[in-house]
């Protein structure tokens, strides 16, 4: 406490401030070199000195021509992204209604979820490979490559839904049904809204979980790639600018998914802080 | 012809997988009546309240309102509402929202259901607050807009779990008088839940104390405090001191006891008719005891026994005295203000207190 009155900060701040600035360069360094270099020009290279400006990797990429299947890759993503958010959030709702109340295996079950966040990713997308061959199956992104990241964001989505859930007071439910809701209009009504910013959070785990997972998609993908594994295989054989493009504009779509989440918590405590502002203007 | 709000409890039992909460209860709260569950935590009261509005399903017996089975009813078609402990408050909704949810759920418009609870919201002296959210609202504002959530559904019985208990003595008192005054406005049927004595004596018609899942008594708040008919029931209102003896003689209408170091008390018979030699327990009101410094033990007493000073706590209107009273529990005796400080007594003094026999009640003979 005196300490701090007198301003002198304990040599613990140091190393922290030091061990941070670090860390910062060491995250958004390359990345920024990378986002620099996707606005190469024509006649650029893959590394400095920047040749000009200009958008041409950009088009390139769309263009289909030497660079692999962006377009398709990108499609299925989005698509396989959407696919596991919505199906995580249904399924880590419904699995957090379920286990409020004990019942036979119950501990079993949260165990043998959970143990699939340490079971290595490579592994796992080999079993389910494996296993789709064995059922003559032919592995796909929207069959085998779904259920396997499903074993990744399942998990994740599980355990927020139990921090969520700690929080969640029973009389809530119960007032609800006394004053003549129905189950689903409890749900509707108050179960879904109080818990809101927390089904957000799992979605945009399941979204970006979904949107760059390597490991446990790589195999058990089929023959149509998603995004991350075309941009491994353009590793090997693309040798332009093109990559940093694909990397700014994958980086992007990321930015946005964050950016959509944490907009629409905010916007749903601005409506209710504007709704709780007795006439004042919030703005 | 059972009243609409009239509560019967027929028999009923509820069993936590092995644990017995309530044991073969029956009870009968008549319409318009404001009635107390009072007993410590664990006790049941809670159960009983909530097997009441639904919330519950008895193992066995049977829940009754306005003379009908309410087995398998909802809240709403039973006609209670509940205010729940914490309140419950929708924490996504504002003030308003809160209170019009149940109309909400019954598909009243928009316009007509918020003019409502408008209404309900001014009769508590909330509309001011009706656009904020619960969180924004103090302890006692909270508990008035759970009132008015519940109110609004116009039941026949509301049931109250410990709604006084988040509040500051200050709002305590207040409350308590505004429900009871809201009880009678309404005319309709109160249970409300309370571990605090003086909390279900002020407010309440009737008392219900209960121990471990059982009824101990159930009268009256007048009753209860003065003419308890358990040593639970003297000792847990906290108004008596519960003492025994064994029947020595039978003289018309009173006993004679005698204790086991040879004093003697006169105890009413109530219509009783103890053998000799039965031990009997008795309670003397706290406040029905005279005090005075004793050189210490002679002669065997009667209707007195003989202790030494263990605490003094002004209570502004009297003085609470403790005493250690060898081989017994403690005895207190309140005495009026005036009267100790003309003549206070200090920590070990010892005193004789003394008693007259119309102020001993007999107590059941204990199980």
């Amino acid at each position: 406490m005196s300490r701090g009155r007198t301003g002198r900060r304990p040599w613990t701040f140091y190393l922290l401030a030091a061990f941070f600035t670090l860390f910062v360069l060491f995250l958004y360094g390359p990345m920024s070199a990378i986002f620099i270099l996707s606005f190469q020009g024509p006649t650029g290279g893959l590394t400095f000195p920047m040749s000009g400006a200009s958008l041409h990797w950009f088009t390139a990429l769309i263009s289909q021509q030497r660079t692999g299947d962006f377009v398709g890759s990108f499609t299925r993503s989005i698509l396989l992204a959407i696919l596991v958010l919505t199906l995580t959030v249904v399924i880590s709702i419904m699995a957090g209604l379920a286990f409020r109340r004990r019942f036979r295996g119950d501990a079993v079950l949260f165990y043998m979820a959970i143990a699939s966040l340490i079971i290595p990713g490579l592994l796992l997308g080999l079993g389910v490979g494996l296993l789709f061959r064995v059922a003559g199956v032919p592995p796909a992104w929207y069959s085998s490559a779904l259920g396997a990241q499903l074993t990744w964001t399942l998990p994740f989505g599980l355990l927020i839904m139990f921090a969520v859930f700690s929080r969640f007071d029973r009389a809530w439910e119960e007032a609800a049904r006394d004053l003549g809701a129905g189950t689903w209009q409890t749900f509707r009504h108050v179960v879904l809204p109080i818990l809101l910013p927390g089904v957000i959070g799992v979605a945009l785990f399941g979204f970006t979980l979904s949107y760059d997972e390597f490991p446990r998609t790589v195999i058990p993908i089929g023959s149509r790639n998603t995004l991350p594994l075309e941009i491994w295989a353009m590793t090997t054989n693309v040798t332009s600018p093109a990559l940093y493009a694909l990397g700014t504009l994958t980086t992007a779509v990321s930015f946005v998914a964050i950016a959509l989440a944490l907009g629409s918590i905010a916007l749903i405590q601005r409506r209710r802080a504007r709704r709780a502002a007795t006439g004042a203007s919030s703005e | 012809m059972a009243q609409a709000g009239e509560i019967e409890l027929v028999r009923v039992t509820k069993r936590f997988d092995q644990t017995v909460a309530i044991d073969q209860i029956s009870l009968s709260i008549p319409h318009g009546s404001y009635c107390c569950l009072l007993g410590p935590s664990g006790c049941g009261k809670t159960t009983i309240l909530r097997m009441i509005a639904g919330h519950e399903t008895p193992t066995e017996g049977d829940v009754r309102i306005g003379g009908e089975s309410m087995a398998g009813l909802s809240p709403v078609r039973r006609g209670t509402a509940m205010m729940f402990q914490s309140y419950a408050l929708f924490p996504h909704l504002s003030v308003l929202d809160n209170v019009a949810f149940n109309l909400k759920m019954r598909g009243v418009a928009k316009g007509e259901r918020h003019q409502r609870a408008r209404e309900v919201l001014a009769q508590v002296r909330l509309d001011r607050f009706a656009d904020r959210m619960p969180a924004q609202l103090s302890g006692g504002q909270q508990q008035r807009v759970a009132l008015s959530r519940a109110l609004i559904t116009n039941p026949r019985v509301l049931l109250l779990d410990e709604p006084l208990s988040a509040l500051d003595e200050f709002l305590r008192l207040q409350m308590r008088g505004e429900l009871r005054r809201l009880q009678r406005e309404l005319g309709i049927t109160f249970v409300h839940v309370t571990h605090t004595q003086l909390e279900a004596i002020a407010v309440a018609d009737m008392v219900v104390v209960m121990e471990q899942g059982r009824i101990e008594q159930a009268a009256p708040a007048y009753d209860i405090y003065n003419t308890p008919t358990t040593a639970y029931v003297a000792r847990f209102m906290g108004g008596q001191n519960v003492l025994n003896g064994a029947v020595d003689m039978r003289a018309g209408a009173r006993a004679s006891l005698v204790a086991e170091n040879g004093d003697r008390f006169t105890v009413p018979l109530h219509g009783r008719s103890p053998e000799p030699g039965e031990r009997v327990e008795f309670a003397v009101r706290r406040d029905r005891v005279e005090l005075e410094k004793s050189p210490g033990r002679g002669a065997p007493l009667t209707d007195a026994i003989i202790g030494t000073v263990h605490a003094i706590e002004y209570q502004g209107t009297y003085v609470k005295v403790t005493l250690d009273v060898p081989g017994r529990e403690h005895f207190v005796a309140h005495v009026a203000d005036g009267t100790f400080f003309a003549n206070p007594m200090d920590l070990g003094d010892p005193v004789l207190a003394r008693w007259s026999p119309d102020d001993v009640y007999q107590l059941a003979t204990p199980r």
